[in-house]
């Protein structure tokens, strides 16, 4: 009966569609829970933050708050479990973290950027990764910073590049690496391809790379674990993945690259529940259920003796349109597997439910 | 005539786009295409429409693709979202019940969440790390200097030039402890920068739900490292897991991990948490039949088979394990060779059927999560009951009533089918496992005394019983007593000693309520219980209830070996070491005793040294009288043996030995002794009898090769290495004694070798230190004179010293060697065996890349070893410095480098001082290294320069060095 359908592939289910009356640029999973977030911008220049809960097949919005400014990105990465802050960036370069329950003044302001923050992300919350709780942020002013909620004022760790150095817009920043309490790295995207590689417990350049597109997402498969894999969607529609266990003294980190559509690739996250599956959303309104198998050997050793990274092969194991606008965000809920969400520029919000995920 | 025509007709002109032929767009040609590149062009052409629109044609394309290359990328098409017309009713009333009942909960957990919300927030914040940058202020007065810091640092943007500090070689050389405690060919393969992870979650304030949500995913980290391959990543991942929330799922994954990883021990110990948790667990019962016939315990191994197949007839993996190990077991004795072989290939084999299993394990869960989710308060009950695993949702659904059990046993079925690609024998026993649900908890009542070991190993107690209830004439139990401990007999016959505890206890308290004295039978029951506790793993119960014993009968022979056993077991090895001795006193015949009792005096030795007698207490002297007083024996001497054989079945069915692996460790243990005596000859016989049963072993070989050494049969030794060092290829002993067996033969260039190889594994050894230097010195010797005759008496005293110590360490090396804790090191480099004086120039060979000479470097830096620098820098050549050194040049090095030079090389040979400057000035990062010296390094460095004038050589001038030391910015 169902074998016609193929019942091994996971199939995409468009549950909940909701139309917006503003431009959503990020949306995210409240943790624990089953309310979600929405961030953008209104028609007439102002920021929206909208929650909302799922009620069976329809979405109740429970709050809508209003904010003098657009709101590009936003994360729940350095907050715990049980306050659930929210850490926005906006578009005149404001990180600012809010109590959901008062929004009415942030818990933590500060203007951290010259120009629009173009990326969030955070670690140390939510049980993800040890250490001390930490927001990166991303902005076109060309630097990306790292903060502290316990610290104001001030980054913690500032990169931004050389007096003279032209600067790039910075488009994607994302945490990884963050397996013990010293250990953490910063990734960043740019938009002349530059990928970096911040190590935060050395202050170092740990690696770099050019994609030759611009860097619209990256992301670690899993930001506490050693680091291992590491997913750079781009401008033109192809995405690598990258082996980060190996790092070749020359050669950098093996990786395998994949075309998905014509179009730019917006965002790629990865199921919170399987590292090695991952979802990116297209320019064309469409989605790519990917899964990266890896080699049978992780590593080999180079005709120099150091040792290289070996990648591994991606199959592609559902894909759907669902839109004729670009899908700007996405996230999966971290408690439910399959449940993901994602804004499109079409002004509609949807919930989704992705089918069989176990059986991958 | 007409059917010819159409093609030629056809075939005229080619497509647009690709220039194909019109020609191969037909139904023939494509389906007989095997070229997939041009068919994804036909295809193309086709959906294009630009040669016309053939939607019949296009199809068959498709399909003749997907056929050729199901991953083609020609394939992919835009879809719409999935709708319920895609699914079957049941499926989309599934998918939409599930979440439903995921709603349900998480509005549940809300509610709950906001009552305990309001302190714990802030009780985290305390733990956590201080923030980045301002660590090293001290607390007093942390917000001035705090402010301070922010302005003189944090203000400063840092650029990109600035994150260049980063030193790979530091993070490589960082080793997990994890990756120590495995055996040496896992340390081999694992990488040797593995991560330091805790092993344990700070939980402090956590709720229930976050404990959970924390323990799954951990678990989740876990089965994906299994299943790439991480084993060690993995086992710390359940370990987190554990140690939020344990649960058998867990323990058993973690189980199958450790088997990976070889651990046999730690694999035996999880196997026996999760049968403690569920005891009828067929995959936690199959990974101990494995680890038990890893451990050449084939007997449990069998057992633990043979429950598998008692619930599960079909399992296919089950019966032809036991098969492999029955046949073991009967052609262990005549030929120790095919053994290995037979053992290797069952490793495989359960290997390759278990990783699927260890995923299935997982979708199993799932599955039988999402079965029970669908009715939410059956989920809200469980978690109320605080049941902790969803692997134990078998058990549960039993008491939920027939028809969840249906659904259960339904969506089982479903996972077992679809997953046809697991293998036809694992699907069969899937099903089965579903089918005889019923019969594992049932299992343990009716099943087990099929079981001949498990049954004969009670039967002691048994006996005990039914002599006593029998009504000899030494007892008197009342009857009520007496009847309990039947029951509790029997029970503890079927393997129940939970329920078994409760009849004695319930006897003991019904005896003592008499006020009755009847010391012997109290002694009995408390024994009796003992036993239970034993075998439940509750040690410290067991000594007490064997104290309790002994106090009551004092030198009874079962609660002694007990409680001794339990002190074992508990690593309170001088107790235990007591105990068996005085077990010894009592019947010096009992085998076991005797073998625990050379092992913990082993262990013991390993711990305290040689004066470890010393530590000891008294030993108590058993009057003759108490041997009589044993039980089994009474006064008839003709029950006496019997029972003594049962002790030592039962003994050694706990001890895990195995009547090969005895002896095996007997002529051990002589051959040990005979090394102690001096006897080597005798000694090296005892070893090489050791190795017709077991070819594995390496300390024999090592122990042998130093026999031989003593007897100055180098060849023999060299031989003895070489044969371990094919089995183990970092073990530091091998190539100490090969070192010594090279030298012995004169081979000094290879003696260096493996002396720098012992080394690289562990820097500390100082005994290889010193004989480094040696060879060396008659190295060089060698190569000026020509002649190393006279070295022979030399040689020998120093073997004499060297190996004295060493032989101490030997019970170290045979009892844990796998446990060994070195740093893994590049052993690419295979030992180059140089000819003798073939050149002038022997030297250690030369590190081969920049990994290889940085790890060198690192370890060297790390002793400041400068001789050993001076050796690497004699044997590099100066011109290759820069590559070797790659970007990794730090003051550190620098400093080392100078300081070898300036002690060891400057005087001997100024020219090959001079050059190694000139090339290091033209490393990478020199002239920063440079910038940051301080002043004594400096002075260091000018000291060096005066002493190469001091001493002139041809292969620099004066000009030379002025001008180098221009570079140097002296």
């Amino acid at each position: 009966m169902s074998a016609v359908l193929g019942p091994e592939r996971p199939q995409v289910v468009s549950h909940v569609q909701q139309a917006l009356s503003y431009t959503v640029f990020d949306c995210k999973w409240v943790p624990r829970s089953a309310r979600l977030m929405c961030l953008g911008s209104a028609a007439r220049g102002t920021g929206v933050i909208q929650l909302y809960e799922l009620h069976g097949a329809r979405l109740e919005v429970l709050r809508e708050i209003e904010k003098p400014k657009p709101i590009k990105c936003g994360t729940f990465g350095a907050t715990s479990l049980q306050q659930r802050y929210l850490a926005t960036g906006d578009f005149d370069g404001n990180l600012n973290i809010w109590n959901l329950e008062a929004p009415e003044i942030p818990v933590y302001s500060v203007k951290g950027h010259k120009e629009i923050i173009n990326s969030i992300d955070g670690v140390g919350g939510l049980g993800i990764g040890e250490g001390a709780p930490e927001i990166v942020t991303g902005s076109r002013d060309g630097t990306v910073k790292v903060w502290d909620p316990r610290q104001n004022d001030t980054p913690v760790a500032n990169m931004e590049p050389v007096q003279g150095e032209s600067k790039r817009d910075c488009w994607t920043v994302a945490f990884g690496n963050a397996y013990n309490q010293e250990e953490r790295v910063v990734c960043a995207g740019y938009d002349n391809g530059d990928i970096k590689l911040f190590d935060l417990k050395t202050m170092s350049l740990r690696w770099e790379t050019n994609i030759k597109n611009g860097v619209c997402s990256v992301e670690f498969d899993r930001k506490d674990i050693n680091m291992n894999k590491l997913v750079a969607t781009s401008l033109e529609g192809k995405f690598h993945v990258f082996d980060m266990r190996t790092q070749h003294p020359t050669k950098g980190f093996a990786s395998v690259s994949e075309k998905a559509q014509k179009s730019t690739i917006w965002q790629v996250r990865h199921l919170p529940q399987n590292r090695d599956i991952f979802m990116t959303s297209g320019g064309s309104g469409s989605l790519h259920l990917w899964k990266y198998e890896y080699p049978a050997q992780r590593s080999k050793k180079d005709s120099e003796g150091s040792e290289m990274g070996v990648a591994g092969s991606l199959s592609l194991l559902q894909n759907v349109t669902l839109s004729t606008q670009p899908i700007s965000s996405l996230d999966w809920s971290p408690d439910k597997k399959g449940l993901c969400v994602c804004g499109a520029f079409d002004q509609t919000l949807r919930v989704l439910i992705v089918t069989k995920l176990n059986k991958i | 005539m007409g059917d010819e025509s159409v093609p030629y007709f056809l075939g005229e002109g080619t497509t647009k786009t690709y220039q194909i032929p019109i020609s191969h767009l037909d139904y023939k040609f494509i389906e007989k295409c095997t070229d997939v590149k041009h068919l994804e062009k036909i295809l193309r052409v086709l959906r294009s429409g630009e040669e016309g629109c053939y939607p019949e044609l296009t199809l068959v394309c498709e399909k003749r693709i997907e056929c050729l290359d199901p991953r083609s990328r020609a394939l992919r098409k835009d879809k719409p979202a999935a709708t319920a017309s895609d699914f079957t009713a049941e499926e989309w009333q599934a998918i939409n019940s599930e979440l439903m009942s995921w709603l349900a909960e998480m509005n549940e957990d809300d509610k709950k969440s906001q009552l305990l919300r309001t302190d714990t927030a802030n009780e985290r914040q305390d733990n956590l790390p201080p923030i980045r940058c301002s660590s090293s202020c001290l607390p007093t007065n942390q917000n001035k200097k705090l402010q301070n810091k922010q302005r003189s640092k944090k203000n400063i943007p840092r650029d990109y030039s600035e994150w260049d500090k980063f030193d790979v070689e530091k993070e490589c050389s960082k080793i997990d402890e994890d990756c120590e405690e495995s055996n040496s060919k896992a340390r081999f393969f694992s990488r040797p920068s593995l991560p330091i992870i805790e092993k344990k979650i700070d939980t402090t304030g956590m709720t229930k739900r976050e404990k959970i949500f924390i323990a799954t995913r951990e678990k989740e980290k876990g089965n994906e490292a299994f299943a790439t391959g991480d084993y060690v990543e993995a086992v710390t991942y359940y370990t987190r897991s554990l140690s939020v929330i344990p649960t058998a799922a867990v323990y058993n994954n973690k189980a199958q991990a450790e088997i990976k990883l070889q651990d046999w021990d730690n694999a035996l110990q999880d196997c026996e948490k999760v049968l403690d948790m569920e005891p009828g667990n067929i995959k936690a019962l199959m990974r101990r039949a494995t680890v038990h016939n890893q451990l050449q315990n084939y007997q449990t191994a069998i057992e633990d088979l043979n429950k598998v197949l008692s619930v599960e007839p079909e399992n296919s993996m089950a019966k032809k394990s036991v098969l492999e190990i029955e046949e073991k077991l009967k052609g262990l004795k005549p030929v120790s060779e095919p053994q290995g072989k037979g053992k290797k290939i069952l490793i495989e084999e359960i290997e390759d059927s278990e990783s699927g299993e260890g995923r299935e394990e997982n979708t199993e869960e799932h599955e039988r999560h999402g079965g029970d989710k669908s009715s939410a308060a059956a989920a809200v009950a469980r978690e109320a009951a605080g049941e902790p695993a969803m692997g134990n949702a078998h058990r549960k659904s039993h008491g939920k009533g027939k028809a969840q059990q249906d659904r259960d046993t339904h969506k089982h079925k479903d996972s077992a089918e679809s997953g046809g690609k697991k293998g036809a024998s694992k699907k069969k026993s899937e099903k089965h496992l579903s089918d005889h649900e019923g019969e594992v908890n049932g299992y343990l009542r009716s099943d087990e005394k099929s079981e001949s070991a498990e049954a004969e190993e009670v039967s002691t107690p048994h006996r005990e019983g039914s002599q006593s209830a029998g009504g000899g004439s030494s007892t008197s139990l009342p009857p009520a007593a007496a009847k309990l401990k039947t029951e509790g007999n029997e029970l503890f016959k079927s393997g129940q000693f939970g329920e078994a505890v409760l009849k004695y206890s319930e006897a003991i308290e019904y005896v003592t309520g008499l006020g009755e004295q009847s010391p012997d039978d109290l002694s009995i029951l408390y024994s009796n219980r003992a036993a239970c506790y034993l075998k439940e793993g509750n040690c410290s119960d067991c000594i007490q209830d064997c104290n309790r014993a002994l106090e009551l009968q004092p030198f009874s022979l079962k609660p002694l070996l007990r409680r001794a056993m339990a002190n074992e077991s508990m690593e309170r090895y001088r107790q235990a070491y007591i105990d068996y001795k005085t077990v010894l006193q009592i019947d010096s015949s009992i085998q076991a005793a005797n073998d625990s009792a050379n092992r913990i005096t082993k262990t013991l030795i390993d711990q305290d040294g040689p004066s470890w007698r010393e530590k000891l207490p008294p030993i108590p002297v058993v009057p003759v009288a108490a041997q009589l007083h044993r039980w089994d024996g009474g006064s008839l001497t003709s029950e006496n043996k019997p029972s003594t054989t049962d002790i030592n079945r039962e003994e050694e069915l706990q001890m895990n030995c195995e009547e090969p692996t005895e002896k095996f460790k007997r002529l051990k243990n002589e051959g040990n002794d005979f090394v102690k005596m001096g006897e080597y000859e005798e000694a090296a016989n005892k070893y090489s009898e050791c190795m017709k049963l077991n070819t594995e072993e390496c300390t024999v070989y090592t122990n042998r090769a130093l026999c031989y050494l003593k007897l100055c049969k180098y060849e023999e030794a060299k031989w003895d290495c070489d044969h371990v060092l094919q089995i183990e290829d970092s073990n530091i002993k091998a190539f100490y004694r090969r070192a010594l067996a090279y030298k012995g033969l004169q081979n000094y260039q290879a003696s260096a070798d493996d002396f720098n190889k012992v080394l690289l594994i562990d820097p500390n050894v100082v005994e290889a230190q010193k004989e480094l230097e040696e060879v060396t010195q008659l190295l060089h010797l060698d190569s000026s004179a020509g002649d190393g005759s006279q070295q022979t008496h030399g040689k020998k005293i120093t073997i004499q010293e060297v190996t004295e110590p060493d032989e101490r360490g030997e019970g170290q090396f045979a009892t844990s060697e796998n446990a060994e804790a070195q740093p893994v090191a590049a052993e690419e480099a295979v030992p180059k065996v140089v000819p003798r004086r073939s050149s002038e120039k022997l030297r250690i060979p030369e590190p081969p890349n920049a990994y290889d000479f940085g790890q060198i470097i690192n370890a060297l830096n790390a002793n400041k070893d400068k001789a050993a620098c001076a050796d690497l820098l004699t044997t590099t050549d100066p011109k290759t410095l820069p590559v070797l050194l790659s970007n990794k040049l730090e003051g550190e090095i620098l400093l080392i480098f100078i300081q070898s030079l300036k002690h060891y090389i400057a005087g001997k040979n100024p020219g090959l001082a001079y050059q190694h400057l000139f090339y290091l000035s033209k490393a990478k990062r020199f002239k920063v290294v440079l910038a940051l010296l301080s002043k004594n390094e400096k002075e260091e460095v000018q000291h060096l320069f005066d002493l190469l004038t001091e001493s002139q050589s041809d292969r620099y001038s004066l000009e030379d060095l002025e001008s180098l030391k221009k570079v140097y910015e002296l």
